[in-house]
């Protein structure tokens, strides 16, 4: 199963966590295995060092030894000995031992030029073919001073030995100088190097060691495991992993005492380790930071989310008084202006919408805001309706302005309303009169009917409205309506920044004229319509015949009637 | 003064060019002219090439006056002194410092301890044999006494040429005698009157062992 973070937060908490953690085990383990490869290397390193330091430690106490014996050697009479040596051997051994002590050396022997021991200073000295060997090489070798360097097992101890030529002046005898490699100058050695290191014996056993015994049980044990010479093996000693390099010293007869070299991984890594220990902590802590700062950085981030989140919601719900408050200064700042100003050009549209339900009747509203505002227009069959209100000049002079409009809408109000309850718009405001259409913009198949209904609603409505007058003490009112029915220019008029719904055409101005014959009181009515919209309608009202009248700029006369209720 | 001796590399071989020429003055007398040459062609001097008579015992008749061996310069001179059985030798010290010199060799061993000038008696050498001169203070000096039971022999000069005269037809082992030499070079040689021969020998050397006075100033500066 995947886990999928839900929140931000969640997702940015981890990804910092993956990058932090994977960088950190990244340079955890680089460290780690860098140091691992760079201690082995310079245990590597100092295993050689250490192996040529003893091969020049053993160089040099050799040429010191050969130097002093030799010295010792030239002395007239012990170099009568080496001729005449045979003759007195215990004698010549007692010499040699002399020797031994001034040049402060472990073994001195001397031996004719075939190699034969003629006397030693140890006794029993089972040396194997190593004096042959180093006599062999000796003679090999073209300086003027010759010698030959090895080692050899001398009752069962190791010894470093050396061969330097007796003079005579000519080459008579060889001289055999050795000093033991034993506890003591292992230890030099270690003090010297900083390496801990073993002789073994040709049969593997430990002759010289540093290290404790447990230790030396262990690399004897891999001895005959470990090959070539130059390479450093790992080795596993007493729990530690170590690394051992060996040195093959011959001592004749084909056979090799060992020296083995050993440092302990560990302890050259313990350092290291100590340092990535303190990174390990220091990876932690990072991941810690990391974790909070991210968090600290998804709160922050995801708050202005949240915040917008619930702005939009409001606003969908139509409250649109909602302000992002200090804007960042990110993207998210950038949102939430542009949200803000969302915010208040919704705002300005739902104002503009409402303003528009009020200027224009609702339904020119819905047509605008659904087809645009556009000049253009239509002919149609639209029922024209006319209201004006008596003696609207004898009032203005009576009342004072504020008082008048006050009337005045308290009047259109009661009047609009009559209209709209019948399904017509108001087109228009004229002063104290009132022209609404029905048929249009919407088509309405009884529109005739609607304007009558709605001229007698009017009437009905300007009846309460006068006994609120005469309760408030002011005159009553009356009204004159006229209603036509005809074919007009319907559409938008205007500029192209102001427009209004209209209609135009002669049958707007029949209508008018309708409305003013109101006036004449002969016809004793005060609706009077046209005969195009009695016809068209169905009454459930008393019409009357009025006959015909001339209307101005028409060249038919009109069939007219009265509305009586 | 013992003569320069070219340094010979390891394994160096001679070749030992024994030429039989016609007798000049008299039919039963002849000539061998020995050269010896390295193997690069250098002349080798301080050789001895010595006639040993096969067919008839060798005589031979020390000189009355003393062969000498000088110190000079804290060096024997010269290097190589080839004699007869029964010769003596002198050696007169002409340093300032007192010389040592002994003898360990078998043919002959003997020390005269520290003086200065001319010992009492010259040194007799009764035995054939090589004798490997030293000074037991200076280490560096060095010289061979060659003590011959024949009369027919020549030290090579600096050309490596040895002459040898006044030769009886008959045997002879030649014998080739140098300090570096491990043993002397040994062949048959027949000498007829008027009669030539030429005989090729390669002789393995062993390598310098004089001891350097000033090993500081760096190799071959041996005196």
């Amino acid at each position: 199963m995947i886990f999928r973070p839900r929140t931000f937060g969640a997702k940015l908490l981890l990804l910092v966590v993956a990058v932090v953690a994977a960088a950190q085990i990244a340079t955890w383990l680089i460290v780690s295995r860098y140091n691992a490869r760079a201690a082995e290397k310079l245990i590597d390193d100092e295993l050689q060092q250490a192996a040529q330091t003893f091969t020049r430690i053993v160089n040099y106490r050799n040429s010191l030894l050969v130097a002093g014996a030799s010295t010792a050697a030239r002395a007239s009479e012990i170099k009568r000995q080496f001729v005449r040596g045979r003759d007195d051997p215990l004698t010549f051994a007692s010499a040699l031992d002399s020797i031994r002590l001034s040049s402060r050396s472990d073994i001195v022997a001397a031996l004719t030029l075939e190699a034969d021991l003629i006397a030693a200073t140890m006794p029993a000295m089972a040396a194997g073919d190593i004096l042959k060997q180093l006599v062999g090489r000796a003679e090999a070798d073209p300086s003027p001073n010759p010698s030959a360097a090895g080692f050899g097992i001398l009752d069962g101890q190791l010894y470093s030995l050396v061969l330097a030529p007796v003079r005579a002046p000519d080459i008579i005898a060889w001289l055999l100088i050795g000093f033991r490699i034993d506890r003591d100058f292992t230890a030099e050695l270690k003090a010297m190097t900083g390496i801990d290191l073993t002789f073994f014996d040709v049969q593997g056993r430990p002759l010289a060691s540093t290290l404790p015994p447990a230790t030396i049980g262990g690399i004897a044990a891999s001895l005959h495991a470990l090959g070539d010479d130059h390479a450093s093996h790992r080795l596993e000693l007493s729990g530690e992993t170590a690394l051992v390099a060996l040195r093959r010293l011959s001592v004749g007869s084909g056979k090799n005492a060992i020296l083995a070299l050993q440092y302990s991984l560990d302890e050259k890594l313990a350092p290291a380790r100590a340092t990535e220990k303190t990174l390990l902590i220091v990876a932690t802590a990072s991941l810690v930071v990391a974790i909070f700062l991210s968090r600290a950085f998804a709160r922050r981030l995801v708050q202005p989310i949240v915040e917008l989140v619930g702005h939009t919601r409001r606003i969908a719900a139509g409250d649109y008084s909602i302000r992002n408050t200090a804007y960042r200064t990110d993207e998210l700042g950038r949102l939430s202006e542009a949200f803000d100003q969302m915010s208040r050009g919704l705002s300005e549209r739902d104002r503009i919408r409402d303003l528009l339900d009020k200027n224009v009747s609702p339904e020119v509203a819905a047509q605008l805001l659904r087809d645009g505002a556009a000049l253009g227009g239509e002919e149609r069959q639209v029922t024209i309706l006319f209201v004006d209100l008596r003696g609207f000049t004898t009032m203005s002079e009576r009342y004072a302005p504020r008082e008048l409009l006050t009337l005045l809408n308290r009047y259109l109000d009661r009047m609009s309303r009559a209209i709209e309850e019948n399904g017509g718009i108001v087109d228009k405001y004229i002063g104290d009169a009132i022209m609404a259409l029905f048929g249009a913009p919407v088509d309405q198949p009884d529109a005739p009917g609607r304007a009558i209904a709605a001229a007698l609603a009017m009437q009905r409505a300007l009846a309460d409205f006068n006994r609120e007058l005469v309760a408030e003490g002011r005159p009553p009112l009356a009204i004159g309506v006229g209603i036509n029915t005809a074919r007009v220019v319907a559409g938008n008029i205007g500029s192209a920044r102001r427009l209004n719904y209209s209609v135009i055409g002669d049958g707007v101005n029949v209508a008018a004229r309708l409305q003013s014959l109101t006036r004449d009181p002969a016809y004793a009515t005060n609706i009077i319509v046209s005969a195009q919209t009695v016809r068209a309608s169905t009454p459930p009202f008393a019409v009357r015949d009025l006959g015909s009248v001339a209307v101005k700029g028409r060249a038919e006369p009109v069939a007219i009637y009265a509305i009586d209720g | 003064m013992h003569s320069k001796s070219p340094l010979i590399p390891v394994g160096a071989v001679l070749l030992l060019a024994a030429c039989m020429l016609s007798p000049v003055f008299a039919a039963d007398v002849g000539r061998v002219r020995v050269e010896v040459r390295d193997n690069k062609g250098a002349p080798v001097p301080d050789a001895v090439a010595s006639l040993h008579p096969l067919d008839r015992p060798a005589t031979v008749t020390p000189p009355a006056e003393p062969a000498v061996i000088v110190q000079d310069k804290e060096e024997f001179r010269p290097y190589v002194t080839a004699v007869v059985t029964g010769t003596r030798i002198r050696f007169p010290n002409q340093d300032k410092v007192q010389h040592h010199v002994f003898s360990l060799s078998k043919a002959k061993t003997f020390d005269i301890p520290l003086y200065r000038g001319e010992p009492k008696e010259p040194v007799l050498f009764d035995q054939p044999g090589i004798v490997s001169l030293g000074c037991d203070i200076h280490d560096w000096m060095s010289a061979y006494v060659l003590v011959l039971s024949t009369p027919h022999f020549v030290k090579t000069a600096e050309d490596g040429i040895a002459s040898l005269a006044d030769l009886p037809a008959g045997r002879y082992r030649l014998e080739v005698w140098h300090p570096r030499l491990k043993a002397p070079d040994q062949r048959e040689v027949a000498l007829r009157a008027a009669d030539t021969a030429t005989k090729v020998v390669s002789v393995t050397l062993g390598f310098d062992r004089r001891i350097s006075r000033n090993p500081e100033s760096g190799g071959g500066a041996y005196k």
